[in-house]
C-alpha cells in the first residue's frame, strides 16, 4: 500500500483564516470563541472572508458560505504544499470533502419562499444540494478525477480525510485534496437551543464539570500525495496518514453510543503505540463521558496524552478535519496543543493536556471520531520515515 | 476499481412496488409508476411524481421515530439480505455504505413550517434529529445489526451508484467480507420547488429521449446490492446473481447543474469502467441510461454513447428507467444498478415506457419503446451522472461471463 504524505494545510476557524492563525491559536491555549452567535451565544465563527479573494470562476460568484470556505480552505493547503492548481493534471487529481449539515445558511430562506410563494429561488437551488462545495471547488481547481462528497455527523472531517488517504494509498490519484467544512447558522442556535446541549459557561472538554458546548464552523483541507512523489519533489511533509475504514457501534439511531467497552474493544489496536490522542470532545457530556472512558479502557492505563481542539473553535461536523490537520501540526512541530477551557483533573484521569502547550515526541496521533448512530472514524497520524 | 465482485442480493422499492418481485413485473410489462403528486401540495409548473403508493412497514422496533428514507432504506436493505441470505452473523461484519442527498428532509421542512407558522410554540428539536444525511445509515445499521464500516455519499444524482462502487472497493481490499450498497431519497418540498424553478421538471411523465421530451419527473425510493468477493460467496454457498465486472468515478470540473456540452466526464466514466471491467465496447449487451429527460441531458448522454459505441451503437439497446420510476435521485443509481442485475438474471431488456416519437437524429436507435423485451444479456452498463458534474459507470454481467 502506498504510504500517503500530509504536504499541505489548508485551515479556516475562529482563530482567523489560514493554518499559521490556527495552530498558534491552539498553542497559545487561549479560545477562538466570541459571544457572536444570536443573543450573545458563545461561537466560533470565522470571520473576514472575501469572495473575490479565492473564486476566479465566473460560476462562482454564487458560491454559498459552506463552499467558500471549503474553497478557501483547499487554495491555501495547495499554497501551502507549494502546487500550482494550474500544474495539477486534472484526471489525476481527486478531491473530498466531508460536511454534517452542509447549507445551513441559505435553506431556511429558500424554504420560506417556498411555503409562502409555493416557489423556490432557481438562482440558489444548485447551492441547496449537499455536494455543492464538492462542486464549486472541483471547478475551481478543475478537478476530474476520483469526487466524493461524504458526511457522517460529527465525524464528517475524519471520513472524508480517510477517504481521501484511501483515493491516494489506492494509487487513483497523484494528488488528493480532502478534507472538511461546516457553517454555523441561526437556524443551529434556534434548533439546539432548548436542549441541544449548548452550553451555559464555556465549553471544557473532557472536564468532569462541563455543562455543554458552543456551536462554531470552519474548514481544513488537506494535501494528500504519495510519500514517494511528495520526497521526489522536495515537498515539506508534515505526516503520513493511514488509512482506516472505521467501524460501528451499537448506538441509538439519533443519539451517541453508550458502551464505551465496545468502542475500546476495537480501537485498542489503532492506539496501541499511540503518543497522542485528539479527542472529538467537545463539552457535550453524553459524549464526552463515552470517549473518556473508550480512550482510557483503548490505552489501558497506558499515559497518552489528549487534547481536544473544540474547546477553541467549537462543535462544528467537520472539525475532526481540523484535528486531523492538529495531529499532522503535533507531529510536525512535537508540540501538544492544551485544551481550552478543561481544568484537570480530567475525566476517566486522562492525561488531558491543560493550560499551556506541552513539548513532546509524538511519532503516532491518533484522530478518536465517535459519532452519533453509532459510527466510528478514528485517523491514524503517524511521523513520515522514509 | 480491478476485479469482479459478486452481487448475491438485491432490494428495491420504487412506485412500481415494495420489492424486486414487483419491479421484475413492471420492467416486463412495461408500467409507468409516475402519477399525481400527493405527498405534498405544490403549485407550479408540474404536479406530477413517481410516489412510493404507501410506506412499507418495518420490522424494526421504533420505527415510528424514523423518517420516510429511512423506513425506505430499511426495507429494500432487509430484503436484499434475506436473498442473498446474510444471517446475523454477516450483517453484523458488514460494511454499510449509503448514497443520499436529502434524508429526512421531507419530516424536518415540515417541522420547520411549523415553527415558523407558529403552531409550534418552541423549536422542537425531536422533530429535525433525522435530517443529517447520515441518520440513514444509522438507522439501517443499528436497526439491522451492521456494525462494519460504515459511510454516507452524496454526489447528487450519481450517489447510488457511487455507493456501489465504494462498496465494492471496501471488499475488493478485505476491509470487510460483505458490503451493503443503498441508495435512497424521498420526495420533498425542497428538491421539487427547485428542480421546478430550474425549469426540469415536465408537466407529463418524462419522456426520456423522445423528441418531445421536456424534462424529468422526479421519483423516490430505494436501491440495495449487496456485494462480496467472489470466493468468499461460493465459500458459504451463496447464489451469485450478477458480478460487477468494474466501475470509474469521474468529474467534468465544468458547471454546477449543467453537463458537460461535449460529455466529457460521462465518457471518461464509461471508457475507464469499461477498461477497469476488462471490457471492450464490443462486449456490451446493454445500456441502462441515466437518460433524465431533459433536452440536455440526453442530447450530451447520446453523444457519449455514439462515440464509445460506435457504429454498433443501433444494435445497441439503450433504455431509461426513469421512465418507469422517475428520477430517484440518490436513489436512482442504486435502483437502476438493481433494474439492470434483473435485466441479467431474468433475460428481459428493461424499456423506455414514455417514448413515442424519437428524436429523429436517434431513429437508428433502439431505446426499447413501450414495454420489456425478452432478451439473453451477458454484460450491461449503468451510469449515473449527478449535478455538479460528478459521474459513475457500473459494469455488470452475468456471473457466467467470467466463471
Amino acid at each position: 500500500m502506498t504510504p500517503v504524505a500530509v504536504t499541505g494545510i489548508g485551515v479556516l476557524s475562529a482563530f482567523g483564516i489560514g493554518v499559521g492563525p490556527f495552530w498558534d491559536g491552539l498553542l497559545s491555549g487561549r479560545s477562538g470563541l466570541t459571544p457572536g452567535g444570536p443573543g450573545g451565544a458563545l461561537a466560533g465563527i470565522v470571520d473576514g472572508l472575501e469572495l473575490r479573494d479565492f473564486v476566479r470562476t465566473p460560476g462562482g460568484r454564487r458560491i454559498d458560505h459552506a463552499s467558500l470556505m471549503a474553497l478557501a480552505a483547499s487554495r491555501l493547503a495547495l499554497a501551502d504544499a507549494r502546487i500550482d492548481d494550474a500544474a495539477l493534471d486534472p484526471a489525476r487529481t481527486g478531491l473530498t470533502i466531508g460536511s454534517s449539515l452542509g447549507n445551513l445558511r441559505e435553506t431556511p430562506p429558500f424554504l420560506d419562499r417556498v411555503f409562502e410563494k409555493g416557489a423556490g429561488n432557481p438562482l440558489v437551488f444548485p447551492n441547496m444540494v449537499m455536494n455543492a462545495p464538492l462542486s464549486y471547488v472541483s471547478i475551481e481547481l478543475g478537478v476530474t478525477g476520483p469526487t466524493a462528497m461524504v458526511t457522517e455527523v460529527e465525524v464528517s472531517g475524519e471520513s472524508a480525510i480517510a477517504w481521501g488517504a484511501r483515493t491516494v494509498a489506492d494509487g487513483a490519484a497523484d494528488v488528493c485534496v480532502a478534507g472538511a467544512v461546516d457553517e454555523i447558522a441561526d437556524v443551529l442556535f434556534a434548533v439546539l437551543g432548548e436542549s441541544g446541549g449548548l452550553t451555559r459557561d464555556v465549553p471544557r472538554p473532557l472536564d468532569r464539570a462541563s455543562d455543554g458546548r458552543a456551536l462554531g464552523e470552519g474548514a481544513a483541507m488537506l494535501v494528500l500525495e504519495p510519500r514517494a512523489r511528495a520526497m521526489a519533489r522536495g515537498a515539506r511533509v508534515y505526516a503520513e496518514i493511514v488509512p482506516h475504514p472505521g467501524f460501528s457501534v451499537p448506538a441509538p439511531v439519533h443519539g451517541h453510543p453508550r458502551d464505551a467497552d465496545a468502542i475500546a474493544r476495537r480501537l485498542r489496536p489503532l492506539v496501541a503505540d499511540a503518543d497522542l490522542v485528539v479527542a472529538g470532545a467537545s463539552g457535550l457530556p453524553a459524549l464526552d463521558a463515552v470517549e473518556a472512558a473508550a480512550i482510557a479502557r483503548a490505552t489501558a492505563g497506558r499515559r497518552v496524552a489528549v487534547t481536544a481542539p473544540r474547546g477553541a473553535i467549537g462543535d462544528f461536523g467537520a472539525a475532526g478535519a481540523l484535528g486531523v490537520a492538529a495531529a499532522a501540526l503535533a507531529i510536525h512541530t512535537q508540540r501538544v496543543p492544551p485544551t481550552a477551557g478543561t481544568r484537570p483533573p480530567a475525566r476517566e484521569g486522562l492525561d488531558v493536556v491543560a493550560g499551556a502547550a506541552r513539548a513532546e515526541p509524538v511519532g503516532v496521533a491518533v484522530v478518536s471520531a465517535i459519532g452519533r448512530g453509532g459510527i466510528c472514524r478514528p485517523v491514524r497520524v503517524v511521523r513520515s520515515s522514509p | 476499481m480491478a476485479g469482479a465482485v459478486a452481487i448475491t442480493g438485491v432490494g428495491q422499492v420504487t412506485a412500481l412496488g415494495g420489492d424486486v418481485t414487483a419491479l421484475t413485473a413492471g420492467l416486463a410489462e412495461g408500467r409507468c409508476g409516475i402519477g399525481p403528486l400527493t405527498l405534498f401540495a405544490h403549485r407550479g409548473r408540474a404536479a406530477i411524481a413517481a410516489q412510493v403508493p404507501e410506506l412499507p412497514p418495518t420490522a424494526v422496533s421504533g420505527a415510528r421515530r424514523l423518517s420516510r428514507s429511512d423506513r425506505f432504506a430499511l426495507v429494500a436493505t432487509a430484503e436484499a439480505c434475506r436473498m442473498a441470505g446474510l444471517d446475523a452473523a454477516l450483517r453484523a461484519d458488514a460494511a454499510l455504505v449509503v448514497g443520499a442527498t436529502t434524508g429526512g428532509m421531507f419530516e424536518t421542512e415540515e417541522a420547520y413550517r411549523r415553527w415558523r407558522a407558529g403552531e409550534h410554540r418552541r423549536v422542537r428539536l425531536s422533530l429535525f434529529l433525522g435530517m443529517p444525511l447520515s441518520t440513514v445509515g444509522a438507522a439501517v445499521g443499528q436497526g439491522l445489526g451492521m456494525f462494519g464500516p460504515r459511510a454516507t455519499v452524496s454526489t447528487a444524482c450519481s450517489s447510488g451508484a457511487l455507493a456501489i462502487t465504494t462498496a465494492a472497493g471496501m471488499v475488493q481490499r478485505g476491509e470487510a467480507p460483505v458490503a451493503i450498497a443503498l441508495g435512497v431519497d424521498t420526495l420533498c418540498r425542497l428538491t421539487y420547488a427547485g428542480f421546478d424553478a430550474l425549469q426540469a421538471l415536465d408537466a407529463e411523465a418524462c419522456r426520456p429521449f423522445d423528441a418531445t421530451r421536456r424534462g424529468l419527473s422526479l421519483g423516490e425510493g430505494a436501491g440495495v446490492v449487496i456485494l462480496e468477493r467472489v470466493d468468499h460467496a461460493h465459500a458459504r454457498g451463496a447464489r451469485i446473481r450478477a458480478l460487477l465486472l468494474g466501475s470509474a468515478v469521474t468529474a467534468d470540473a465544468h458547471h454546477v447543474t449543467a453537463p458537460h456540452p461535449q460529455g466529457s466526464g460521462a465518457l471518461a466514466a464509461m471508457r475507464s469502467a469499461l477498461a477497469a471491467a476488462g471490457v471492450a465496447p464490443e462486449a456490451v449487451d446493454y445500456v441502462n441510461a441515466h437518460g433524465s429527460g431533459t433536452r440536455h441531458n440526453d442530447d450530451v448522454e447520446v453523444a457519449a454513447l455514439r462515440e464509445v459505441f460506435g457504429a454498433r451503437l443501433p444494435r445497441l439497446p439503450v433504455s431509461s428507467t426513469k421512465s418507469q420510476v422517475g428520477h430517484c435521485l440518490a436513489a436512482a443509481g442504486a435502483v437502476e444498478a438493481v433494474a439492470t442485475v434483473v435485466a441479467l438474471t431474468d433475460g428481459i431488456l428493461p424499456p423506455t415506457v414514455t417514448l413515442r416519437t424519437p428524436e429523429p437524429t436517434w431513429a437508428d436507435l433502439d431505446f426499447v419503446p413501450s414495454a420489456g423485451r425478452r432478451a439473453p444479456l451477458g454484460i450491461a452498463v449503468s451510469s449515473s451522472y449527478g449535478f455538479g458534474g460528478h459521474n459513475v459507470t457500473l459494469v455488470l454481467a452475468r456471473p457466467e461471463v467470467r466463471t
